[in-house]
């Protein structure tokens, strides 16, 4: 049984290792040289989440750190902060997961706002603290909603496109054991 | 509160819950190298962005160009409008260059009008053209002056640089003026610098021809044409024009008034005139000869009547 199951789980998580890289990609693009007076989602976050909550074992924690401290260094953030940021927040979803995993979407949303507002407040806080230069308020609070804007989006995709499931009682039986 | 839950649940052994530490604790010790030595970090981040941004160089030029293609595709569907607005706008431009240099043009024929010099003994009631002859055959201009402002018959009619012609009917508000053009005006000039007198004829043509000169061989193209006073006609030193010749070899004036574009006319007050009992007394002086003075009058009387 750990034989069959391996392998796809290795798959999600280099299909969320390549996901991942291919935001940055997009977002490394020089398409916008000029300023811009506003702030997209950041759709990694919003996919991390998403894919915390529903197979916390397609993204361990060290995938995440990896990631996020990469996106750090090339998109000039201090480095280091926000990845352990979300790997906290990540490590707070991925214990809520299995309380939420008979709730409505609802319930995850608003889960995950929450824990979005504690991950930007915390970060600028601490950013604060340490007197470092940070960009206006304005611009975190855009990409916070957005952010949360298109958190349904991503997860729907990840959940009819990708595949990514909660898992429901049926596959406990089917994969032999929960993760 | 997370760890407590964290530690409820199996799947976190303590090596995960180790690693977990490690990691979090090299992820904020980086961030704190950073806030401590930040150059070094930065360095580090430099050579990491050196490794890794020009592995997604192979496919970033291409999307990049990819993505500008479309935008450019975007800006093609929108040329054909762009066109058209263009076009509008130049329209709109050309309507302006217009005004503009009709602007230009009554500007600097109203300063000539502030700057030339004039006889003292002159003055003059400036007034606008209102209309034309209306007819190929009599060139004469109506300006919005008359007898309430004074006008008289006989009076010179000058733009602001040079003769344009004399009053020749004056009613209440209005006032005719006949140009030198016209093929019944004669004025009598004097050629600078060689001082012949000549008679300058209308014929109908832009540039009058002048006639009864002495001396022909003095004359050349470009000398100035004043006005001579000569039969008290006229005050004597108006510019008319410069001498021109034209292919048949006559001596013919270029009016320095701009004949193309009359649009105010300055009447100058000239009161040595001889007082004018009737039409044909503006040609012919008091005292004639007896045979020619005669006929001269009869002929004036009904070429003014069909002027008016």
């Amino acid at each position: 049984m750990a034989e069959l199951r391996t392998p796809n789980r290795w798959g999600m998580r280099a299909l969320y290792l390549m996901l991942c890289m291919g935001l940055i990609f997009l977002h490394l693009l020089p398409l916008d040289t000029l300023p811009r007076g506003w702030a997209g989602p950041d759709v990694m976050l919003a996919l991390t989440f998403a894919w915390v909550l529903r197979r916390p074992d397609y993204v361990p924690p060290l995938l995440i750190a990896a990631v996020f401290l990469l996106a750090d260094l090339l998109f000039q953030r201090p480095p280091g902060l926000w990845s352990a940021l979300v790997v906290i927040a990540s490590q707070t979803l991925r214990t809520r997961e299995a309380g939420l995993r008979d709730l409505t979407f609802a319930m995850e949303w608003l889960n995950v706002a929450t824990t979005l507002i504690a991950l930007t407040l915390g970060y600028r806080l601490i950013l604060a603290v340490l007197l470092v230069d940070q960009a206006p308020l304005g611009l975190s609070l855009m990409q916070f909603i957005a952010t949360l804007l298109i958190y349904p989006i991503v997860a729907v995709v990840s959940q009819v496109v990708l595949r990514v499931r909660k898992i429901a009682p049926g596959d406990v039986d089917a994969l032999g054991g929960r993760p | 509160m997370a760890k407590d839950r964290a530690q409820s649940e199996d799947f976190t052994g303590p090596l995960k819950r180790l690693l977990l530490g490690v990691v979090l604790l090299c992820l904020l010790g980086l961030f704190l190298l950073w806030r401590i030595d930040s150059p070094r970090v930065e360095r580090f981040r430099a050579q990491v962005v050196d490794h890794v941004v020009p592995s997604f160089d192979w496919a970033m030029a291409p999307v990049t160009a990819t993505v500008n293609i479309m935008r450019d595709f975007q800006s093609y569907q929108r040329i054909y409008r762009q066109n058209q607005e263009l076009r509008r706008e130049l329209q709109q431009m050309k309507a302006w260059k217009e005004a503009a240099l009709q602007l230009e043009q009554e500007n600097a024929r109203l300063l000539d009008l502030n700057n030339v010099q004039l006889d003292p003994r002159l003055t003059y009631v400036t007034g606008v053209v209102m209309a034309d002859s209306g007819s190929p055959f009599r060139q004469s201009v109506l300006i919005n002056v008359g007898s309430r402002d004074g006008i008289m018959d006989g009076w010179a009619a000058m733009d602001g640089l040079g003769l344009v012609g004399r009053i020749s009917g004056v009613g209440n508000n209005t006032a005719r003026v006949v140009l030198l053009t016209d093929t019944s005006s004669r004025v009598p000039v004097t050629i600078q610098p060689s001082g012949q007198r000549a008679l300058l004829i209308g014929d109908n043509t832009a540039a009058p021809f002048v006639d009864f000169i002495e001396a022909p061989e003095t004359i050349r193209p470009g000398d100035r044409v004043m006005t001579s006073g000569d039969g008290n006609v006229f005050p004597a030193g108006l510019l008319v024009g410069q001498v021109a010749q034209d292919p048949g070899g006559r001596m013919r004036v270029r009016l320095s008034a701009d004949y193309e574009r009359l649009e105010f006319l300055r009447v100058l007050r000239s009161y040595s005139n001889e007082k004018l009992d009737q039409p044909g007394r503006l040609i012919a002086p008091e005292a004639l000869p007896d045979s020619s003075g005669h006929p001269a009058p009869e002929n004036m009387i009904p070429r003014e009547a069909g002027n008016g």
